[in-house]
């Protein structure tokens, strides 16, 4: 498949022992795949291999068919949101979202012009120079997710991102983030333990067990 | 509550108002005239503090730099020798400043000589711990997710590390960095034995102006200009980590080591590294009292008793090891008691925290300053307390004061309140049930602090310069008079006070930590 954007083969994860047993994935271009399982499986430590913040214990994994399993983080392409949007603190909404532009070269002007297309994407028009800690739950998890989105990675790496929110406003983010996932041609991975969320936004399902 | 907790801020106050204020005002009344006034404006005190300035902000930037890594190793990443490194790092704080320039002019005399560099050098190795213990308490808490996700958005490790982690410590750095920067500037010891002309600092010359020059209106307008930079610096320091931005934090927790080898070189040399650095002028001290000329000996230690007899008589060893442990009795009598009250009378309603707050007012001044104004105090007639012999262990007890609170009220604080009420349920009177509750938690910090306030004693140089009778000097004033003296001999005989004075400290620390230990384990029993 050419519009292969992320492959693992034999990939294994974990610290000292393999989390589960190693396994093939393929995740093609504005594909969305649910890892589901409960906690502790190990659907997070899978994310932050390939993510490249855990090093893996076998395997190869490739984005946009370049082999990444020992890349340096920065290198990979790979946008990650956690369920808490750790938002920097010291710098306000529009710094947040140019962040990583700012880390592949733009200038100031260029990624903060980027940024406020981004934010009125995800429907934060107005709250550029917000301080984060002013954000909702809701909004502070879109500009996150913005954020990540804003250097363009070819995988998007999402884990429980809306699950300390309460159930209607993630019922509604749920849909609105899978389409801008897929409009952005994004191979993206969600982690959630909720099977109903993993059916709403996923393409695939991919259950975990330990 | 007893209805005496909320009066028993009186004894506290009052020492306060005694030990604190009355010399306070005492200095004041001093500058508080015409040409008092003027020498505010002395422009060599000025040119002083602008020297003790740059000394102060280049000693802070080494500490912060050897300090950070360390902090980072010991308080985020769980390996074998971590409570000991981290222990090993807190070391030098503990020890006498007069122990420290020893142990460095002993290091570096020979390479460095004295002045700038080594003064810089001694101030960064005893400021480590403040570094390591504020920062990494910080770092601790800190989610390494942030720099994660940095990295996914492009930022190198260093990059990471200077556009993430830096600014999101910066209210502790800089906290640790006034603390830091107010103990260098106001430096006495260090810079009295290892300084020269460009390392003065303006406590030395309020010891100067006042002890050889007895110009005492100079030395309190000096004293005065030293109070504003100090205050004027902990106030930014404050204003620092109020306005720092606040981040999500997690439970203190040790990680893995990095998989990686670079990774794990890098933590297990910073490891090793930090041991070396606390230990090797330790190691250089033990060397100076016990090798002469290459070969060992035992010379010094039995000079003990003879050095005295001279044509200079500086005081016998032997009895600066008795006064200094008397003087370290009485001041952890004393601070346990007042630090005590003040600590109960933190626990009172509404005004227990103005109480807290006003207890550590001491820490913002510096021991020289004190010092002098007790001196102008109660060192003179009509009020001549210095023939007493109490003025050491009374200015060492409000030295010592603010780290008893420190340690107590957050105990006291943390303790179960209800615990009064059950027992008033079971039939207690309010006394009694107060100390019910708060009486075993109480008797275990108390041993901890007034043990603490007792190694405080002990190595305390700058108020007890002032103090001290001349015929009875403490340790670490004889040490700074054998350095003066020319000849092997004395230094040896200081060297081997200086490793004395260690021994002490290191015994009373442990052994506070040992008793609390067992204090804390029959209280968890009961």
């Amino acid at each position: 498949m050419s519009d292969v954007r992320l492959r693992t083969r034999a990939l294994t994860v974990g610290y000292d022992r393999p989390l589960f047993p190693s396994f093939d994935l393929d995740v093609a271009a504005g594909e969305i795949v649910a890892i589901l399982g409960a906690s502790g499986t190990g659907k997070s430590t899978l994310l932050n291999t390939i993510a490249g913040i855990t090093p893996p214990l076998s395997g190869t994994a490739s984005i946009d068919g370049v082999d990444v399993t020992h890349a340096p983080i920065q290198q990979r392409r790979c946008g990650l949101v956690f369920q808490e949007p750790l938002l920097f603190p010291h710098l306000d909404v529009l710094d947040n979202v140019s962040y990583g532009l700012r880390r592949h070269g733009a200038t100031k002007d260029a990624s903060h012009i980027q940024a406020r297309a981004l934010l009125s994407w995800v429907g934060l028009a107005g709250y550029e120079h917000r301080s984060v800690q002013q954000l909702s739950g809701g909004q502070a998890q879109r500009v996150a997710l913005a954020r990540a989105l804003a250097p363009e990675p070819a995988v998007m790496l999402l884990d429980e991102p809306f699950s300390a929110l309460d159930v209607e406003l993630r019922q509604r983010l749920v849909l609105e983030v899978g389409a801008v996932l897929r409009e952005r041609g994004c191979a993206a991975l969600y982690v959630t333990h909720d099977p109903i969320e993993a059916e709403t936004i996923a393409d695939r399902v991919l259950r975990i067990s330990a | 509550m007893p209805v005496w907790v909320g009066r028993v801020w009186v004894v506290p106050a009052a020492f306060l108002v005694a030990f604190l204020v009355v010399p306070l005002l005492a200095l004041a009344q001093r500058t508080w005239s015409s040409t008092a006034l003027l020498r505010l404006l002395d422009g060599q005190t000025w040119q002083i503090a602008a020297l003790a300035t740059v000394q102060a902000l280049i000693s802070t930037a080494l500490a912060l730099a050897v300090g950070l890594p360390i902090a980072n190793v010991v308080s985020r990443y769980r390996f074998p020798g971590r409570a000991l490194t981290q222990a090993l790092a807190t070391v030098p704080f503990v020890l006498p400043t007069v122990v420290v320039a020893l142990a460095m002019r002993s290091l570096l005399g020979a390479s460095l000589g004295q002045g700038f560099a080594v003064v810089v050098l001694a101030h960064a190795y005893v400021n480590l711990a403040v570094v390591v213990r504020i920062v990494g308490a910080r770092w601790a808490q800190h989610d390494a997710r942030y720099e994660a996700t940095a990295r996914t958005l492009g930022a190198s490790p260093w990059r990471a590390f200077t556009t993430v982690t830096l600014p999101m410590l910066r209210g502790s750095i800089l906290s640790a960095a006034a603390v830091v920067f107010v103990f260098c500037f106001t430096s006495l010891g260090i810079v009295l034995i290892l300084g020269d002309s460009s390392t003065r600092t303006l406590e030395s010359r309020i010891l100067r102006q006042a002890s050889l020059l007895l110009d005492f209106p100079g030395a309190a307008a000096t004293a005065v200009v030293q109070l504003l930079v100090v205050s004027a610096v902990l106030g930014l320091g404050a204003y620092a980590a109020r306005t720092a931005p606040a981040e999500r934090l997690q439970p203190a927790s040790l990680r893995r080591l990095p998989r990686s080898r670079k990774g794990r070189v890098a933590v297990i040399g910073t490891a090793i590294a930090t041991i070396a650095i606390v230990l090797v002028p330790i190691a250089a001290l033990l060397r100076a009292a016990f090798v002469d000329n290459g070969s060992l000996t035992l010379a010094f230690w039995r000079a003990m008793s003879t050095i005295d007899a001279g044509t200079t008589r500086i005081g016998s060893p032997l009895d600066a090891v008795g006064t200094s442990l008397a003087y370290a009795l009485l001041t952890a009598a004393i601070a346990g008691l007042v630090g005590g009250m003040a600590a109960i009378a933190a626990l009172a309603p509404r005004v227990g925290w103005v109480v807290g707050a006003i207890a550590i007012a001491p820490l913002g001044i510096s021991a020289a300053t004190l010092g002098l104004g007790t001196v102008l105090a109660y060192g003179r007639p009509p009020i001549d307390v210095r023939a007493t012999g109490m003025l050491v262990p009374l200015a060492h007890a409000l030295v010592a004061v603010p780290l008893v609170v420190a340690v107590a009220a957050p105990a006291l604080r943390a303790a179960d309140s209800r615990l009064v009420l059950v027992a008033q349920t079971l039939g207690a009177t309010r006394s009694r049930a107060f100390w019910t509750a708060y009486g075993p938690i109480l008797r275990v910090v108390m041993i901890a602090a007034a043990g603490l306030a007792g190694a405080v004693s002990l190595g305390e140089f700058g108020a007890a310069s002032f103090l001290a009778r001349a015929d009875n000097p403490t340790v670490p004033l004889l040490i700074v008079r054998l350095l003066a003296r020319p000849g092997a001999l004395s230094y040896g005989v200081a060297a081997g006070l200086a490793v004395v004075l260690v021994a002490l400290t290191l015994l009373l620390v442990l052994a506070v930590d040992r008793l609390g230990r067992t204090a804390r384990v029959e209280l968890a029993a009961t």
